[in-house]
């Protein structure tokens, strides 16, 4: 059973490094947060760099294989996908979106982008 | 005749040529190829001193003429030996010094290896106290305005790895 505050202070770390403008929260959230054996630290770092909406924090969760849109854990995939699509302003998104699915090197990540990618340009 | 030289005193001459020579020195120093203090004249010093004049007057260099002048010379050339002696010693005295001082190093660092062990349990003590103070300072929570005004993200980077490794313990997918 995990403790109830070890869980609020986790969040609120995430949500801490989601809000702080320094480049190196994102570096942190990539090192800690999207490494993490618990599914659940793994979804909240994915929609954290997300709600960053940096450049560096969205190649984290979209051009790696096993984070963010390509998560091993449908959950997480899914949630990040949610997250995406939620953007007001998509432009840096897409943008990484489509430079993923003309240069990255593996074919898995460059057919999730195109699938991400369509659903961005949908909603 | 005065010049005119008898039969008998030609032949005496010439059987006998050295007794009747002015002796004509080839070298006006004797002491050429002996030393002076140990030191070894190579060169005649004392030769041509009406040359030596000449090129003085003509050059305006230094000349060591006389042979007052000459063994001064001699003097200051036996002193830059003893000089040049007294600068090896102290060459020498330098890399004793310096071997001294390797070995002494070589010594202190043994000593200090043998006190590493010590010093090591001491620093990961001091560790595991600003880890304590850290986590005692966020008792009541962490709140994430706290995270967002941190100028030093390594204290954010511990917090929340310590925290993610507990809820992963405890959650059973670490050890």
């Amino acid at each position: 059973m995990v403790d109830k505050k070890v869980v609020k202070n986790v969040k609120n770390i995430i949500d801490g490094l989601a809000m702080h403008q320094n480049p190196e929260s994102v570096a942190i959230l990539e090192d800690i947060g999207t490494n993490s054996p618990v599914d659940e630290i793994r979804e909240m770092t994915a929609k954290a760099l997300v709600q960053k909406n940096m450049p560096e924090s969205l190649k984290v969760v979209i051009t790696n294989k096993g984070k963010g849109i390509n998560d091993m854990s449908t959950g997480v995939a899914m949630c990040t996908i949610n997250e995406l699509l939620s953007l007001e302003d998509k432009t840096e998104a897409v943008r990484i979106l489509e430079d993923t699915v003309e240069n990255n090197s593996d074919e898995e990540v460059r057919d999730n982008a195109r699938s991400i990618k369509a659903l961005m340009a949908l909603s | 005749m005065a010049d005119l030289l008898s039969i008998s005193s030609i032949r005496e001459r010439i059987f006998n040529p050295t007794k009747h020579e002015k002796s004509v020195a080839r070298s006006s120093n004797p002491f050429a190829q002996t030393s002076f203090k140990g030191n070894v004249l190579t060169a005649d010093v004392f030769v041509s001193e009406n040359q030596n004049n000449e090129k003085a007057q003509n050059n305006n260099g230094i000349s060591f003429t006389g042979k007052l002048k000459a063994s001064a010379l001699v003097g200051s050339i036996a002193g830059i030996g003893d000089r040049i002696k007294a600068g090896i010693e102290s060459v020498a005295a330098f890399a004793n010094r310096i071997k001294d001082n390797v070995v002494n190093c070589w010594n202190k660092l043994n000593n200090t290896e043998i006190t590493f062990e010590p010093a090591k349990q001491a620093i990961s003590r001091a560790g595991e106290r600003m880890t304590d103070a850290l986590h005692s300072m966020f008792e009541p929570g962490i709140s994430k305005n706290q995270i967002a005004k941190m100028e030093d993200l390594s204290v954010a980077r511990q917090l929340f790895m310590d925290n993610s490794e507990t809820w992963a313990i405890q959650a059973g997918l670490r050890a």
